[in-house]
């Protein structure tokens, strides 16, 4: 976000902050934030170029065919760019496409068309219903709401957003659409507490990367959190022969998820991002006295607001109700048709409130996005995914060893491949078949490491390509691709600690695992 | 005389039913395929409830040559005749026959590979030197296959750039995959896997191959562009520009 702050007062800062409606989703390059973060740029486009260089011409392994390991190679060359940032990352996305279609990993039609999909129609569309909230200063006022009641100090503000997150994830299935509904909010309360794109201090950072762990890793609380999650139970029930019921799930998955978000709460705050004792407070002369000042002014609700408001809430109905969607219209309004449904009343001519040129649609974030679901689509469709998968669990001989040690490996290689692959459907069709395969040769029930390891399905947190809300947090310029993958690497870790832990106590209570030392018959 | 014909048509139909009674519950085809196209191919079928007769089973080769019996009960032979542009082998069973019955057959496959020169006139889709495998079996007659397995192994000079279609898709409920590249004996080939192909079902590989090794183009390139780079963009890490 660029806030245009001209600074002559405090007053005056508050309110060029909250005026959200000059505010664009930033295309401009991060500047570097240190030498090192430089030196960084000046070598990452070398170091990307002999990664793919050593990729491609590395002796080819069994299996692996020549558009897999091409596809490997381009992938690798846009992880280095992407995390080095020697271009901005939209360009490194556009060089990658080019590149697949080169080394003749993937066909132009597969290419091109990843702008098509659903995901980029929906991040395109929940953009729109974003800018409304902020063109008729709705974010505004829940904005300011939020801070005057949960706000007064940083630390409560983070919680408070955490229980948003945890809130909605059970009601809406579409974690891009629980961002971008969000983001104006996040953007408003970061600048309330100085964070801004210019400069990101640790509350900003704290803020997004934590609400990025509430939009993925509290999707793992229910198994209707994600359709990956559904995926992975039928594939437990069909391969499997086990029956994974909704609150067999629940009881698994959400205790894990919610306590990973409180711990990164405070790990956040305390160790990663300290927040200085100076920031832990509103940026605001006057404090809250002013913020109330300015919520009171807001006066009630305009006509505009309700508007918004009724648009909002529509949506959201349609969101949360799509399991009925068949019985009531005879056919489902799956998440991106809910939101262009919101999206043509919002453009409305007359009765809208928002001219398509108000609409602030991030085309940039859009190609980065298309750039890494081509990159990840080539790895899937190549095999070259499936084939690093295979060639790891190949290497590990897991007969006679306890269930614990199994069982940590397992998760752990689940959790932390989310880093190779940008479809978290993708990495469960590949992953649970071999890990449901595994444990029958094990000797294990193969719902005792299937289902830890769906839960894991989820956690996509490690990179700004991991998933489609990480690329629309990573666009507000607050953290660095270095921080990203330091935060999510600590969540994961925290995670795979607590699935170990659950895994001889709470789940083996649970009748899902059998005894942590147990080794098979 | 009604009932005199029905018996006729009764004892003319007792031979086709027999047969329709067999089942083919493993159906493994390898191909070793050569450089000039041409390849050597054993087919292990395995039938239930076998019974003397002749079984008709679809092989999905356009030109087959010199078919043997590799392994089998005595007295079973073997022909293959082409029909619609692919081949059908034909098994004739002995008296005598086990029910459960298990025949090799070994014949030589012409033309496995696909042509990929333009014919004039037309442009180029793919690049020179590379060669396309396609190979697509129909299961034509009424017996049901129980499992089909094709496996490929290519010449040591070409290795696999990318398998561009499988057949049947796999189902919803289904776990992969139906292709995978894979080591065969030392050699780079791939296998195909269909758990059933009733009447009519097809399966078919089709992989795209190029020759083994990289062109050095990538890596001087990608060289000089690194070069380039720290030479021009030197000014990002200067202290004069700090």
């Amino acid at each position: 976000m660029a806030a245009h702050a001209g600074t002559l007062t405090q007053e005056d800062r508050l309110h060029e902050l909250l005026n959200m409606e000059k505010m664009t989703l930033s295309s401009k390059v991060r500047e570097a934030q240190s030498r090192t973060e430089l030196w960084m740029r000046y070598l990452g486009f070398p170091g990307g170029l002999l990664v793919f260089l050593a990729v491609l011409y590395l002796p080819a392994g069994a299996g692996l065919s020549g558009a897999a390991q091409a596809g490997a190679a381009c992938f690798a060359l846009a992880l280095v760019w992407w995390v080095t940032e020697p271009f901005p990352t939209y360009v490194t996305s556009l060089v990658l496409m080019f590149l697949l279609l080169v080394t003749r990993t993937a066909a132009p039609k597969a290419i091109m068309d990843v702008l098509g999909m659903e995901v980029i129609w929906l991040n395109l569309l929940a953009f729109i219903l974003s800018a409304m909230l902020v063109k008729t200063r709705l974010a505004r006022r829940m904005s300011l709401w939020l801070v005057l009641r949960f706000g007064h100090t940083a630390s409560f503000a983070l919680l408070a957003f955490l229980l948003l997150q945890m809130l909605l994830a059970p009601l809406i299935p579409a974690t891009a659409a629980r961002c971008v509904m969000t983001l104006p909010l996040m953007l408003v309360v970061a600048a309330i507490y100085g964070s801004t794109e210019e400069s990101p201090n640790a509350f900003g950072k704290n803020l997004m990367l934590l609400n990025l762990l509430g939009i993925s890793v509290l999707s793992s609380m229910t198994m209707t959190g994600s359709s990956a999650n559904l995926i992975a139970v039928g594939l437990i029930q069909t391969m499997g022969g086990h029956r994974v019921y909704y609150m067999d799930w629940v009881l698994a998955g959400a205790p894990v998820a919610i306590a990973t978000g409180l711990i990164m709460w405070v790990v956040g705050q305390k160790m990663l991002f300290r927040i200085p004792v100076a920031e832990r407070l509103p940026h605001i002369q006057g404090g809250l006295g002013v913020i109330r000042q300015k919520y009171d002014e807001m006066g009630p609700l305009s006509q505009s607001e309700k508007k918004a408001l009724a648009i909002f809430g529509l949506v959201l109905f349609l969101w949360t109700t799509d399991v009925f969607h068949l019985s009531w219209f005879g056919v489902e309004i799956t998440a991106p048709f809910a939101a262009l449904l919101g999206a043509v009343i919002v453009l409305f001519p007359r009765w809208g409130v928002l001219q398509w040129a108000e609409a602030d649609i991030p085309w940039h974030l859009l190609i980065f996005s298309a750039g890494a679901y081509a990159g990840g689509l080539a790895l899937d469709d190549t095999g070259a995914a499936e084939w690093a998968v295979q060639r790891l669990f190949a290497g590990i001989d897991l007969r006679g060893v306890p269930f614990g040690v199994t069982y940590t490996i397992i998760v752990s290689v689940m959790m932390y491949s989310h880093l190779l692959t940008t479809s978290k459907t993708v990495r469960t069709m590949i992953m649970i078949p071999i890990i449901i395969t595994m444990s029958k040769a094990l000797g294990w029930d193969p719902v005792s490491l299937a289902l830890p390891a769906a839960l894991c399905i989820d956690w996509v947190v490690g990179l700004p390509i991991s998933g489609k809300p990480n690329v629309v947090l990573f666009a507000t310029n607050q953290y660095s691709v270095m921080e990203n993958f330091r935060y999510g690497m600590v969540t994961c870790t925290v995670g795979v600690i607590l699935l170990v832990g659950s895994a001889a106590t709470w789940f083996h209570w649970l009748g899902i695992t059998p005894a942590f030392w147990a080794v098979p018959q | 005389m009604r009932t005199l014909t029905a018996l006729l048509i009764l004892l003319a139909c007792a031979p086709a039913a027999t047969a329709a009674d067999i089942v083919i519950t493993r159906y493994e085809v390898t191909l070793a395929t050569a450089a000039d196209g041409t390849g050597a191919a054993t087919v292990v079928i395995t039938l239930d409830d076998a019974a003397p007769g002749v079984v008709t089973i679809p092989l999905g080769f356009a030109g087959v040559k010199v078919v043997t019996i590799a392994d089998g009960p005595a007295g079973v032979a073997a022909s293959a005749r082409p029909v619609n542009g692919q081949s059908e082998l034909r098994l004739t069973l002995p008296d005598g026959v086990p029910s459960s019955t298990r025949v090799t057959v070994q014949f030589a496959a012409a033309g496995v590979f696909q042509r990929t020169e333009p014919a004039p006139g037309e442009r180029r889709t793919l690049p020179e030197g590379v060669r396309i495998f396609r190979h697509a079996m129909v299961n034509t007659q009424p017996l049901p296959i129980g499992r089909y397995r094709f496996t490929v192994v290519f010449p040591a000079a070409l290795r696999a750039h990318a398998v561009r279609e499988t057949l049947p898709k796999l189902r919803k409920a289904e776990a992969g995959p139906r292709a995978r590249l894979a080591d065969i004996g030392g050699r780079p080939g791939a296998w195909l896997d269909v758990p059933t192909l009733s009447q009519g079902d097809a399966a078919s590989l089709h992989i795209e191959l190029v020759p083994e090794g990289r062109s050095p183009v990538w890596l001087i390139a990608g060289l000089v562009l690194c070069v380039l780079y720290l030479v021009y963009f030197r000014d990002l890490v200067s202290r004069r520009a700090a």
